[in-house]
């Protein structure tokens, strides 16, 4: 098998074709469908799987640490594994139609940033730390928006009297409260080391010559949300007589804003560590030893190996 | 056949319209009987005044002498004092063999909102019996509720239509409850009343594991039975807000005549409790929770008997096979009864005609037997029971004639036509 022929494009098929199936559901319930659907989303999986660990052996980097690409496609690879997870423990959920959308636009986004990995440098272990803890964060964030949007959805059908239909069974409003408080209670702390650990690596980075510019606009837009991240936190945690559905709709608000500006930021500018070049279309990274190619980096490790 | 009903139900009357033409107290079914005796003194009555419908059945010997659907609706509106514009509209009438499927349907509850549901049969049950105690019933209506009591049985024992989810309160936790708690273990739960409707609630929540419950009633003697019989805490009335503040689960099925929680009443409670989720189930009819309390704040989920119409639909149509068969049973009880009833009207005329033969067999035979005193004890019995036989023989064809005809409805036109043959008054 040439695992290297595996593209980003076998997996999003596979979800992709799940997400239609999950779809289906609207229109008529079937088991049948939501097992194929649960098979595509494994075959995704799979292939996904084998991707990163193909990038991960001619980098010789792991995926954490890889590239934003790689970072995006590690998120899009927990939630599939999340989905799959549920979805096989209870077959009646319909968590397809929340989370399968999100692995198609990580996956999809992740072909729109960097793809260039960082050699291991003498900060390899900080910047492991801070991309794994970031990526942990989000991931955090990401499920809190989620179980934002299920308890809004729960609460809505509850509140107008409907049926559970059988197409979207979601879980308690009391269980998806809990998860949503724990999901953000784990993921402020995450974020707020993973973004300490990256103010060291800039701090660190001020000798070389690309300093990372903690002032750029950028990070600014970075603190803000953090900001707003700390103060939803500290509210769910403070709070005594709030509803279950003011506290769906600001984290909603918030984790929906943190990921929309994170992925623009990402996509259009470069990300906070790197700006787009206009002439060539490419990203320039900070660090003069991060200006690699991703050809010089593969030949690299490939010598390294052999 | 003189039996007609008067109805309204879930399936044709809304549950405002509903409460306000039930009958919720034995107090009130009495007075309706009284009333109806009054307005309508050849009748037998039944009234069966559930959550779910008020129906009125009513028979009588006398072709024409039954009340029709207009004076029905009079009575209900002067007796409720409810205008009969407000659900005139909303009424349906069936007689003859429609009203007696009907009944088999309410019985074997495939005409409830929650198919398989075991109450409707003791409602029924206890309808009957309320009005055998004030002395509405005749022969004609025992035989339509005793048959209809069986013919439920029946439905129950040869379908499987009382499988899975048979009861409003578990088709209202499982759709509802448990969207809102993920777990009732750690729940308060508060039945308002004591009734048959609550303890059914409480059976099932009991089988999902609650472990508080709190029983809130007028009578409190009603109200300790039934805390006792689930292990939990009977209160008194006068502490029902407090009832209210500690509860997660709140299930009222009262018999009270207009709401008992209002929203400023509620409003109250839920500044001492805060934003905390509430489900309440009203099972009422009349309702005990003002529909208005269910938009306090978001974390009040307020459902009453209507609001679990949609789900009882979906449930209904997961069991269409069973209600095919349960259909055919009853149209086949229908037939049988109906059959049974024309036939039993035929009943005086045949025996009348049998007499009538059989005195002239036995004035042929005595002054046969006159004159012939020689005939031995033997002989004399083997004649008699020979004429006997030609008796019998002559009235097999009419009375096969009569059976056949007694299919279709009460043979009136036959009937009048052995009247006048063998001159039978």
């Amino acid at each position: 098998m040439h695992i290297d022929k595996v593209s980003t494009f076998c997996f999003f098929a596979s979800y992709l074709v799940a997400l239609g199936l999950e779809l289906t559901q609207f229109m008529r319930t079937s088991r049948m469908n939501r097992w194929a659907a649960i098979g595509f989303a494994g075959a995704g999986l799979v292939a996904q799987t084998i991707y990163l660990f193909h990038r991960s052996q001619v980098s010789g980097l792991p995926p954490l640490i890889g590239s934003m690409h790689d970072w995006l496609l590690v998120l899009a690879w927990v939630a599939a594994a999340v989905y799959i997870v549920l979805e096989l423990r209870d077959r009646r959920l319909g968590l397809g139609v929340f989370l399968l959308p999100l692995i198609l636009l990580l996956v999809g986004s992740s072909n729109s940033v960097i793809k260039i990995g960082q050699p291991r440098d003498t900060q390899y272990a900080v910047a492991m730390l801070h991309a794994s803890l970031l990526v942990f964060g989000i991931a955090g964030v990401m499920i809190a928006f989620l179980l934002s949007l299920m308890y809004l959805i729960q609460h809505n059908r509850l509140k107008h009297k409907s049926p559970d239909p059988d197409s979207l069974q979601l879980y308690s409003l009391e269980r998806l409260g809990r998860m949503n408080w724990w999901a953000v209670v784990g993921s402020v702390p995450l974020l707020t080391l993973g973004m300490l650990t990256g103010v060291c690596l800039a701090w660190k980075s001020r000798t070389t010559s690309s300093p990372i510019d903690l002032t750029s606009a950028g990070f600014v837009v970075m603190y803000g949300l953090w900001l707003a991240m700390i103060v939803l936190l500290g509210w769910l945690v403070g709070r005594s007589q709030s509803s279950g559905k003011i506290v769906a709709w600001r984290t909603l608000w918030a984790c929906g804003f943190l990921l929309v500006t994170m992925l623009c930021l990402e996509v259009f500018t470069g990300g906070i560590h790197g700006k787009k070049d206009r002439r060539t279309g490419t990203f320039a990274r900070p660090s003069g030893e991060w200006d690699v190619t991703a050809e010089r980096l593969i030949q690299r490790s490939t010598e390294d190996r052999s | 056949m003189n039996l007609q009903v008067v109805f309204c139900t879930h399936q044709t009357a809304s549950l405002s319209v509903r409460e306000r033409l039930a009958f919720s107290s034995p107090e009130l079914l009495a007075r309706a009987y009284h009333d109806l005796r009054e307005r309508f003194p050849q009748c037998e009555f039944v009234i069966v005044s559930t959550c779910n419908r008020v129906e009125i059945y009513t028979a009588h010997d006398v072709p024409g002498s039954g009340p029709e659907l207009r004076q029905i609706a009079k009575f209900l509106s002067e007796f409720h004092d409810v205008p009969l514009d407000d659900f005139y509209s909303e009424l349906s009438e069936k007689s003859g063999s429609h009203a007696v499927r009907h009944l088999f349907d309410v019985a074997s509850s495939i005409d409830s909102m929650v198919l398989g549901e075991s109450q409707i049969v003791n409602q029924v049950k206890s309808a009957y019996d309320s009005a055998a105690k004030a002395t509405a019933c005749g022969l004609l209506t025992n035989t339509l509720f005793q048959r209809a009591l069986t013919v439920s049985s029946r439905v129950r024992t040869e379908t499987r239509l009382s499988e899975g989810r048979i009861s409003i309160a578990s088709v209202a936790v499982i759709d509802f409850g448990k969207s809102i708690f993920d777990s009732f273990r750690d729940k308060t739960v508060l039945v308002i009343g004591a009734g048959e409707m609550g303890e059914e609630t409480l059976r099932y929540l009991k089988s999902e594991g609650v472990k508080r419950i709190l029983v809130c009633n007028r009578n409190p003697e009603r109200a300790l039975r039934l805390a006792h019989e689930f292990g939990g805490i009977a209160r008194d009335w006068t502490t029902l807000d407090d009832c209210l503040c500690e509860a997660d689960v709140i299930v009222s099925t009262t018999g009270a005549d207009r709401p008992i929680i209002d929203v400023p009443r509620f409003k109250a409670i839920r500044k001492r409790t805060g934003e905390r989720p509430v489900f309440i189930l009203d099972l009422g009819a009349p309702r005990d929770f003002d529909p208005a309390v269910g938009k306090i704040d978001d974390a009040v989920f307020l459902y009453d008997i209507d609001d679990l119409e949609a789900t009882c639909q979906r449930n209904r149509n997961n069991r269409a096979h069973e209600i095919e068969v349960a259909r055919q049973i009853i149209e086949e009880e229908t037939t049988r009864f109906v059959h049974d009833l024309n036939h039993k009207s035929t009943g005086p005329i045949i025996k009348q005609l049998r007499e009538h033969w059989q005195e002239i067999s036995r004035q042929e035979l005595d002054m046969l037997f006159r004159k012939l005193p020689h005939v031995g004890e033997t002989d004399r019995m083997a004649v008699e029971r020979t004429v006997d036989r030609i008796v019998n023989k002559l009235l097999h064809p009419p009375l096969e004639a009569l059976r056949d005809e007694s299919r279709e409805g009460t043979p009136h036109g036959l009937l009048e036509a052995i009247r006048r043959l063998f001159r039978i008054s």
